[in-house]
């Protein structure tokens, strides 16, 4: 163990001194909060307060538009039409943010437009349209049917089908916490992808350095695959602990001074009414501005989820790592091994699918397989987990997290042997052949 | 002692060592020689558990060849590498806890060795800047510096200016009189000569001959002597009658020559001098005892 652990912490001192790999430790993860302030800002951008004009020269609207008027839109009417350019120039309409033009044509082609200065935010936007249309809609109800409004609008709800699983009924496997599942999944993938890499290119340097051969008159071969594996493992946690405390860090600083806005009770609230109303209404609108902000901050089970990661990203690495330390132990050089490692990255790739059709058929005989197959066990363990698992479920996924350390240590063995039979075969082509040789000879 | 019995390596159908049974014995400066692809590589890979027999069994202080005892020893290996992004010292440390030092007594002993080779300034270099003797010295102080009780070294000297090998055949020297076994293969004849208790020939996996150098090189006496006298050529000539046969002869100075001179039958250094000694008077008889260059090149071409 001690060996072991001598080769790992020099495998994680070479990649320590790798500055492309110190760059990406910090600024890895400052990219990922950039992009999800990015996503959270995306729905308001542009104008949040307006004073908009509505020209009515027919007075369809009888000088009326919403019963409660709100802080952020305030609407004025004017009898007559407004053209554009005296809209834009005239210093009467300067103090107007935006014309919206209602004629009699707006009952027949369902077409008005809405001139801006500057562009509203998309829930301006949305609020801005759910106005004009439920207004527009009352007018309609009053000029050809004897309707009430509420009658109207009940029978205008459309016949909603919720698809639900037998297994399922109330829903509770909730598609979007599925998707942080499969996005930390999908995280532990691109961990293992990269660190899995520099495993086989720093077995081919050695071996191309010649620096195997002393090593091994010290250390037994599996040692020296599990070096290998350990500083890379100890160079992944680095990364992915500076990643969660940045993020983390990143989202804090977000939430508390960057966007305070969105976390008010007033704006959370706000969001719910205005989603409730419109979803009553039977708009099939978009329900919350920022349903992303209320997912990031609100749902998500970091206590539960962070240390589940850790625990099947040891396990998944491991099962891939011995893996990509078995192609390492194969190949001639750094060049060679291309035809060895198609059937790593298919099996990353079939745990992405594994990912997904877990999500989509969660109950699949497929899903079923994938969740016990050692290569993807670890995808389709975070969707369980993100999702919610019952005692029963989850000491079956631990029960799998040791399928995977012992597939992991097998294939260990079995690339120390590899690494052994060729460690004298350099600049060889890798073939089959030699590869079978190797696992067979003593 | 370590023992090998019937030792056979065959790779893919190739035979690389055949049936090699030799013992090489505590203390003893240890030569394996041989021509390239001889199989000398390979026997020394086998004593570092690189690689294992097909057929036959290595023993080391009588009991079969381990990890352990195979950790205890230091090697050299032909191909050599280091990594190059560590530095000498860095890297010198971590060769030393691979061999079961602490990290204290690998810098210790680190830093002595480097400095016994006049490569203490380098200890914070990397080593991708040194020079290529210079990586190879650090290189040996690797093999060496956790104090092995038997040392195994391939191809040595290859590398090395003429410097270093002296450097590196007086620290040879010194394991010697520390009572070290050091076992190494080279094709530097002179070094065999000037070095090694025994050596083992080997050609084409098959160990040719394996004996102590001076009875190698008896093995391979011509009878042939050198002498230098003073007087008569003439003289010198008729002394040497049937016995002896002159190959050459070459006058030094006035009076005074050099002659070398073939034995007819098996006639000895009191033979030469008792023959000759009468007719002229001699300053010097030499027997002509081949150097371990000749035994190579005849023990090839033999079993060639």
């Amino acid at each position: 163990m001690k060996i072991s652990w001598l080769l790992a912490l020099r495998e994680f001192k070479e990649r320590w001194a790798n500055r492309s790999f110190r760059w990406m430790l910090f600024f890895g993860p400052l990219l990922i909060v950039g992009v999800i302030y990015l996503l959270l800002i995306s729905g308001n951008q542009g104008a949040s307060a307006m004073r908009v004009l509505i020209a009515d020269p027919v007075n369809l609207l009888d000088g009326k538009i919403v019963s409660n008027p709100t802080e952020n839109v305030t609407y004025y009417f004017y009898d007559d039409y407004v053209e554009m350019d005296a809209f834009r120039e005239s210093p009467k309409f300067r103090e107007f943010d935006a014309l919206i033009e209602v004629n009699e044509k707006v009952l027949i082609n369902k077409k008005s437009f809405l001139f801006y200065r500057d562009a509203p935010s998309l829930a301006l936007k949305m609020k801005l349209k759910f106005d004009l249309e439920r207004r527009v809609e009352e007018v309609l109800i009053a000029q050809f049917t004897s309707l009430k409004e509420e009658e109207f609008r009940r029978i205008k709800q459309p016949l909603n089908i919720d698809f639900r699983n037998v297994d399922d009924p109330y829903n509770q496997f909730n598609q979007e916490i599925s998707w942080v599942g499969f996005s930390l999944g999908y995280l532990m993938m691109f961990f293992i992808a990269v660190f899995g890499t520099n495993i086989t290119r720093s077995i081919n340097r050695e071996k191309a350095s010649r620096i195997s051969e002393v090593l091994l008159a010290s250390v037994r071969p599996y040692q020296l695959m599990i070096g290998k594996i350990g500083g890379n493992w100890l160079a992944s946690m680095l990364q992915l602990c500076a990643w969660i405390i940045i993020v983390g860090a990143g989202l804090y600083l977000v939430k508390e001074f960057v966007i305070p806005e969105f976390f008010t009770p007033e704006y959370l609230q706000g969001i719910q009414v205005r989603g409730a109303e419109i979803k009553d209404l039977g708009y099939d609108l978009a329900v919350a501005e920022n349903d992303q902000v209320n997912l990031v901050y609100q749902r998500i089970n970091y206590g539960w989820l962070i240390p589940n990661f850790i625990l099947f990203f040891i396990g998944t690495y491991w099962v891939f790592a011995s893996f990509f330390t078995a192609l390492g132990a194969t190949s001639g050089d750094t060049s060679d091994g291309q035809q060895f490692a198609v059937p790593i990255w298919l099996l990353l790739g079939l745990s992405i699918f594994a990912g997904y059709n877990s999500m989509a058929f969660p109950e699949s005989g497929l899903t079923q397989f994938f969740t016990f197959f050692p290569w993807t066990a670890g995808m389709v363990a975070m969707i369980k987990l993100a999702v919610g698992v019952s005692t029963t479920e989850y000491l079956l996924l631990l029960g799998v997290w040791f399928i995977q350390l012992l597939t992991g240590s097998l294939l260990v063995v079995l690339a120390g042997r590899i690494f052994k039979n060729g460690i004298l075969s350099y600049d060889h082509r890798n073939s089959f052949k030699l590869l079978l040789q190797w696992l067979r000879k003593e | 002692m370590i023992e090998l019995e019937g030792v056979t390596k065959v790779f893919h159908h190739k035979v690389a060592l055949d049936d090699v049974t030799l013992t090489i014995l505590p203390g003893q400066v240890f030569g394996l020689i041989g021509p390239n692809g001889a199989g000398k590589t390979t026997l020394i890979r086998l004593l570092n558990q690189i690689l294992t027999p097909t057929k036959g069994s290595i023993r080391f202080a009588g009991v079969p060849l381990n990890l352990k005892h195979v950790r205890s020893f230091g090697y050299l290996p032909e191909e050599r590498g280091l990594y190059r992004e560590m530095k000498v010292l860095e890297h010198l440390i971590f060769l030393g806890q691979l061999r079961g030092f602490s990290k204290s007594e690998a810098a210790h002993s680190a830093t002595l060795w480097l400095d016994k080779f006049n490569a203490g300034l380098w200890s914070n270099h990397k080593i991708s800047a040194l020079s290529k003797g210079m990586a190879q010295k650090v290189q040996f102080i690797g093999s060496v510096l956790h104090n092995p009780e038997v040392l195994i070294l391939d191809e040595p000297l290859s590398g090395f200016d003429p410097i270093n090998v002296e450097l590196l055949l007086e620290q040879i020297k010194t394991f010697k009189e520390e009572g070290k076994t050091v076992i190494f293969s080279t094709h530097n004849m002179n070094s065999v000569d000037e070095l090694c208790d025994e050596a083992a020939l080997i050609d084409k996996g098959i160990l040719v001959a394996k004996d102590r150098v001076s009875a190698l090189r008896s093995r391979f006496k011509s009878g042939a002597f050198r002498v230098r006298f003073r007087g008569s050529k003439m003289a010198f000539a008729h002394a040497l009658w049937t016995w002896f046969e002159l190959l050459s002869c070459t006058e030094l100075s006035e009076g005074v020559y050099e002659a070398l001179i073939k034995s007819r039958g098996d006639y000895q250094f009191n033979d030469v001098f008792s023959r000759l000694s009468e007719d002229v008077k001699l300053e010097l008889i030499e027997e002509q005892i081949p150097g371990m260059q000749d035994v190579f090149l005849k023990l090839v071409s033999d079993e060639n």
